[in-house]
């Protein structure tokens, strides 16, 4: 039954696509901290809260484009267990690109973020690890 | 049992789950961001941030409520998994959009919304 197969592909497709999601948003969240910290001259509380929503952002972008490409096409589909791997190995690789591509452009975001501070920390003589309220 | 109605539960359980989480984050995180941005009115910030919870649990719910209408009859699991995850992709990346979409307007617009 060639349904059959299509749906094993769904129940393989599935957990990798959510797995790569969760760790490539964890490492870049986890390293964003920082850039975020440096952005808002060590005000944590307001790097903390942008970091989270950019992760958000970034869960719910990924996830929803994840499912999106979910459907495997049934006329074009040849019903042997090669065609499937060809299919799932199109799918698993197109999405881990896409997924590159978005990374590259949240640190692109983020190195933006830190260059646009910095040339106003410099502008407006604050030195840049330091907390305008604090001074 | 009918396939349509376990494939709704799925549907309102998963999208209701998102979208009231979705919502808390940003409106707990959202309120420190404005805050920083116009530092000298709080309960300005908290108006606006409650205005905008409101109209996003209304829209998103809604559009999701409404989007039940219009599903075509299920007969197999394969079925079921494709339509589940186009009908949870569309609500999921539309949040995605508002999501952005709120982050750069509130930054750009909201210091000329105080003058």
């Amino acid at each position: 039954m060639e349904n059959s197969k299509i749906f094993i592909g769904y129940l393989i497709y599935l957990p990798i696509a959510i797995t790569l999601t969760y760790f490539v948003s964890k490492t870049l969240f986890k390293n964003g901290k920082t850039f975020m910290i440096d952005i808002f001259r060590n005000q944590e509380d307001i790097a903390l809260a942008t970091n989270r929503l950019f992760e958000v952002g970034f869960y719910l972008l990924n996830i929803g484009w994840a499912l999106l490409i979910l459907k495997i096409d049934s006329h074009h589909f040849q019903n042997t267990y090669q065609n499937l791997i060809e299919i799932l190995s199109f799918k698993v690789g197109g999405f881990s690109m896409y997924l590159g591509a978005m990374l590259f452009l949240n640190l692109f975001l983020f190195f933006r973020g830190r260059k646009k501070a910095r040339k106003k920390s410099i502008s407006e003589k604050v030195p840049p690890f330091h907390s305008p309220q604090a001074g | 049992m009918n396939l349509n109605i376990i494939a709704y539960s799925i549907y309102v359980l998963v999208t209701g789950f998102t979208i009231i989480k979705v919502g808390l984050i940003c409106y707990q995180n959202g309120i420190i961001f404005m805050t920083n941005l116009i530092p000298d009115d709080t309960e300005f910030c908290l108006k606006v941030n409650n205005t905008l919870l409101i109209g996003y649990y209304l829209l998103n719910i809604g559009y999701a409520i409404l989007a039940l209408s219009g599903w075509s009859t299920i007969h197999t699991l394969t079925q079921m998994t494709e339509i589940l995850s186009s009908h949870i992709a569309i609500i999921i990346c539309s949040l995605a959009g508002l999501h952005y979409f709120n982050l750069f307007w509130i930054t750009k617009f909201i210091k000329n919304l105080k003058q």
